[in-house]
């Protein structure tokens, strides 16, 4: 891992992550084809940018989701994609992957910000997220997971964040996989109604389950800001592992068409910058210590929260 | 109720022009159409329709593919997730943008027909993915499910339901049964493959067996490239005692959107049609990647 990064979090001070990118691609008009980084690279660009102005020093690639079976899947079969599919459906995805991190790094540069700020390759669930029901089983994930790690490894991320995560699974087999290609990785859980992963297994035992496969972090996200506050309860009683969370704030806003996680999200006005950070604080006096935001948040909301954190004391100079 | 002059032509034998696509319309003007715009949009969709009134189409459908509770519901893990996380307006948006999609379409009607009979279809696909078969759900869960949704068109004004991009025999079949108790004048039409089946290996004849005893008011054919279309359609004609029709692709699916090719300007789309309506087809018009172009094209058919 980035050797600051990882320094701050073993110390246990505060590691500030960016926001939502989807939602905020979406919110400012860009079209959610290709996660935008085929005809709006520069946008995606751009947003990384301003969440490293606003203090991020983690920032994750805009690849929530992106895996081959996003294009497969509104298919009848492989045969089908190449019968009727636009040309380069099969290899889209590892393309759109490395555009995804040259961007974060082009990024990073602009700001100057090579030796702060580290870059993390998202990876999520195989299926839509939200839908535990549909995740595949160990070894199907292993083997799919993998090959989508082996391109963030190749484009140098610093480490992998696992995000959203809904079954224990596919959680287990992304912490392998990482080992597998030798980086560092963080593990989300997407948190239920019910308050433990979103298939209703339960968060202690996901987290010790990743913990035994190294790793190095674990956080909850994608609900709101309350169920994240009990979630994070729930998670400092089960690890000594530096863990924290990024809550999403309004409501799912879900097109009327197509499966595939569209990045909508309505009613975030509901949580401006103040009031996000105020719940966020809290996570922080609890002993969270990676903290940002999900869908629905915006560079404002990282900015928020990097002045109430005072997270990075100016000029530290690591690495 | 436009329906009985569309009939009346169907039995008479002539050609009953069809619209073109109206999501990849959306697409090609360079707006997304992620929420259909049926809400956010209604004069750009009007105009999509105007345009095909114009061009002369006979049966314009409603810019509602997949537009359905089930597909809105399908983001989350269940109600309760849904309403711990989804927005509020979830419960009532499907049937709300169901009935604004078949109003515009009637409002286009007002605008644009100057008085020439022109049916308002609600086009309606298959409660989940139109290509995969293997995810539909049990006939008697689909019917509760279609009994919604048609009931939506009827009390708004739909002269017919257009049920489009169909894969199995079991869900026509139940929609289509659905449809006739609620006395909507009912089109079906299938995706084929290159063989000339369905996405389920159905045949032609198999299910053309099923659906005329039912009351199937024309079988057509669609959302395949031409070349499949033609397969599929010399299997039905050599079947069917109903009208039948078809309304290919063109160009290629570039998911989420559309990708649009040259392969098939409307002077060549003409020549397409023309062999179709040689062959026995009456029902001609086009699914994604035409244009109203496309369909003016068409009238030369009518000759």
């Amino acid at each position: 891992m980035h050797q600051s990064l990882e320094a701050r979090l073993n110390s246990r001070e505060p590691v500030l992550l960016d926001g939502a990118m989807g939602t905020e691609l979406v919110r400012r008009g860009v079209r959610w084809r290709k996660h935008g980084l085929l005809t709006d690279a520069d946008r995606v660009q751009q947003l990384h940018e301003e969440y490293l102005a606003a203090g991020a020093e983690v920032i994750r690639t805009n690849t929530f989701q992106l895996n081959p079976r996003i294009y497969l899947n509104v298919f009848r079969n492989r045969q089908h994609m190449r019968h009727i599919g636009a040309p380069g459906l099969e290899d889209l995805t590892s393309k759109l992957l490395r555009t995804s991190v040259r961007v974060a790094r082009q990024a990073r540069a602009n700001a100057g910000k090579e030796h702060q700020a580290a870059i993390a390759g998202v990876l999520a669930p195989l299926e839509h997220c939200f839908r535990p029901d549909l995740a595949p089983e160990f070894e199907l994930a292993r083997s799919e997971q993998l090959e989508l790690a082996r391109v963030f490894a190749e484009e140098k991320v610093d480490l992998l964040l696992g995000e959203s995560l809904n079954t224990i699974a596919e959680a287990r087999a992304l912490a392998e996989v990482a080992r597998a290609v030798g980086l560092p990785v963080w593990i989300s859980f997407v948190i239920g109604p019910e308050g433990e992963l979103l298939s209703r297994e339960p968060l202690a035992r996901a987290i010790r389950e990743v913990e035994k496969l190294g790793a190095q972090a674990v956080l909850v996200n994608c609900a709101p800001p309350a169920e994240i506050s009990r979630a994070l309860a729930k998670v400092k009683a089960a690890t000594r592992l530096p863990y924290g969370g990024f809550a999403h704030i309004g409501h799912f806003s879900p097109p009327s068409w197509k499966f595939e996680f569209f990045p909508q999200f309505s009613e975030t006005e509901t949580w401006p910058p103040e009031r996000y950070t105020a719940e966020a604080r809290r996570w922080r006096d609890e002993g969270a210590t990676i903290l940002g935001g999900c869908c629905g948040t915006t560079p404002a909301h990282i900015a928020a929260l990097h002045a109430a954190l005072g997270a990075r004391r100016e000029g530290a100079k690591s690495a | 109720m436009t329906y009985p002059a569309i009939g009346k032509k169907l039995g008479a034998g002539e050609m009953v022009i069809l619209d073109g696509a109206i999501g990849t319309e959306i697409l090609r003007r360079n707006v997304t159409w992620a929420d259909h715009q049926l809400a956010s949009r209604p004069e750009f969709v009007r105009g999509i329709h105007e345009d095909y009134i114009r061009a002369g189409a006979d049966v314009i459908s409603t810019n509602s593919f997949q537009l359905c509770r089930r597909a809105l519901y399908n983001h989350f893990r269940d109600e309760a997730h849904r309403r711990q996380i989804g927005a509020a307006d979830l419960d009532q948006r499907a049937d709300k943008l169901l009935a604004a999609s078949v109003r515009l379409a009637i409002e286009s009607r007002e605008r644009a027909a100057s008085g020439r009979p022109v049916a308002v279809a609600a086009a309606i696909t298959t409660l989940e993915w139109c290509f995969r078969p293997d995810l539909a759900p049990a006939p008697q869960q689909a019917k509760r499910e279609y009994r919604e949704i048609f009931q939506v068109v009827k009390d708004a004004g739909a002269d017919l339901v257009l049920l489009e991009t169909l894969n199995s025999i079991s869900e026509a079949c139940a929609a289509l049964e659905v449809a006739k108790s609620l006395g909507l004048p009912c089109w079906t039409s299938f995706v084929c493959d290159e063989r000339g089946r369905l996405f389920t290996g159905e045949t032609m004849a198999e299910m053309v067996a099923a659906l005329e005893p039912l009351g199937v008011d024309a079988i057509l054919l669609n959302c395949a490239p031409p070349g499949d279309i033609n397969a599929g359609l010399k299997e039905l004609l050599a079947q069917a005692h109903v009208a039948t029709g078809a309304y290919p692709h063109i160009g290629r699916f570039d998911p989420p959107e559309w990708m649009f090719t040259d392969e098939y300007p409307p002077a060549r789309y003409l020549q397409v049609a023309t062999s179709w309506k040689q062959m026995g087809a009456r029902i001609l018009g086009g699914c994604c990647g035409t244009t109203p172009d496309h369909i003016a094209a068409l009238g030369d058919l009518r000759q």
